[in-house]
């Protein structure tokens, strides 16, 4: 187990004030805080600076720490010796989303403390986000999901266990939607029920697709005949293969809805197909000759109107 | 074994959910729905049930408050700014000039 320098996480002092701690906190929070921030690994690097802050800003917490991590280097192995909370009261352990580390120190001590009091409370909601592809939501998946939950030892420790679970992820999710795992999220305390676990859903970026609430936009190439002419092509959309009827004289932007064929639900989404007029390549003496034909003949200007 | 995932929307949570699943009290909740913070009209918090957003909203607010020691109006300004952030970097629809139904 690694030991954790909390002080340098926060960018502060040994002997910083209480006040000092605060700003540092606030002013990480601010760079971090996931919904906002632009950083790699932002939600990680918030939970870093959450966990130093947690131990730093409480008092019986933080002088723990100072006596446990005396000489201890960030990073250095790390082993509790036995006993080395005797004389601290902790307020009881949070034990989403902490490291190793912490969890050893005061996850501990906080279910001992619960444990003294006969206490019974039903455990943590877990929260984490989920990213699924589109068609993930068109027929329904299921995903393996990681978790990692502290647990005691043979000896008495706090571990932390990592255990897979596999998730069905419900047909018709949209972007933003939260999904619910009952049961999955932290373990109650003396006897309490487990919390759940909340998935987050957002949708892996597909340069094919982009999607508004239900409704889905796809872009599709034609060619200048087709557009023009106007027929029937075979388009592959997220719910399968379909023949769509271009009108003639279509031009690029032109917008083509297929009713229900977005997001399924209740109510379902529409798609919406995008055309996009592309033109062969005047790389042989025919395709010149076609253009040039074209030229002769059309007496076309997009920029006159004509 | 797989263990199936219900969509918060289709069972809706009830205010101690919510406030569990944000690690509050009812009342911190109820206090912040009756000053109008959670953008919601309803009469009765208890009976009401809430859904995907509205979660989202609740860990927002509850988020910024306890991160920055704000109170919980800035926190919703913030809130209500976050939102208005994701609905502009939402792409633009495209002007409809003629949609076809095919």
């Amino acid at each position: 187990m690694e030991f954790q320098d909390y002080y340098k996480t926060l960018g502060v002092d040994k002997t910083a004030s209480a006040e000092e701690i605060k700003k540092a906190y606030r002013k990480l929070a601010r760079k971090y805080h996931p919904d906002v921030s632009k950083e790699v690994d932002a939600e990680k690097k918030m939970q870093a600076v959450n966990e130093a802050n947690t131990v730093l800003s409480d008092p019986e917490k933080r002088a723990a720490y100072d006596q446990v991590g005396q000489g201890y280097q960030s990073g250095q192995d790390f082993r509790a010796p036995p006993n080395w909370d005797g004389g601290f009261e902790f307020s009881g352990g949070n034990f989403n989303d902490t490291s190793d580390f912490f969890s050893n120190l005061f996850g501990q001590a906080g279910k001992r403390s619960h444990g003294r009091r006969q206490y019974q409370e039903r455990g943590e909601d877990k929260h984490a986000k989920i990213i699924i592809d589109l068609l993930d939501t068109y027929q329904g998946a299921t995903r393996n999901i990681t978790l990692r939950a502290p647990e005691f030892d043979a000896t008495g420790h706090t571990v932390t266990k990592e255990r897979t679970i596999s998730v069905q992820i419900p047909k018709g999710v949209k972007a933003g939607q939260h999904i619910r795992l009952n049961g999955q999220g932290s373990p109650g305390f003396g006897g309490g029920a487990a919390g759940d676990l909340y998935l987050e859903v957002q949708f892996r970026e597909d340069a094919r697709f982009r999607v508004e609430e239900r409704d889905v936009y796809q872009t599709v190439p034609v060619t200048p005949w087709e557009a023009a002419l106007g027929g029937s092509i075979e388009v592959s959309t997220p719910s399968g293969a379909v023949q769509v009827k271009v009108p003639a004289n279509s031009q690029t932007g032109r917008k083509l809805r297929l009713k229900g064929r977005g997001i399924p639900g209740a109510t379902a989404g529409d798609l919406y197909l995008l055309l996009e007029v592309v033109l062969p390549p005047a790389d042989s003496d025919a395709a010149r000759e076609i253009y040039e034909t074209m030229a002769r003949e059309l007496a076309f200007n997009p920029r006159t109107g004509a | 074994m797989s263990i199936t995932a219900v969509i918060i929307d289709d069972d809706l949570l009830t205010l101690a959910d919510l406030a569990h699943s944000c690690d509050v009290s009812p009342e911190w909740i109820v206090a912040r729905l009756e000053a109008g913070l959670l953008n919601l009209t309803i009469t009765d918090a208890q009976q009401a049930r809430y859904t995907s957003a509205e979660l989202t909203r609740a860990r927002r607010l509850c988020n910024i408050e306890r991160d920055f020691d704000a109170n919980p109006e800035l926190a919703a300004l913030v809130v209500d700014m976050m939102e208005e952030i994701e609905r502009l970097r939402c792409p633009i629809r495209s002007l409809d000039k003629h949609v076809v139904d095919v």
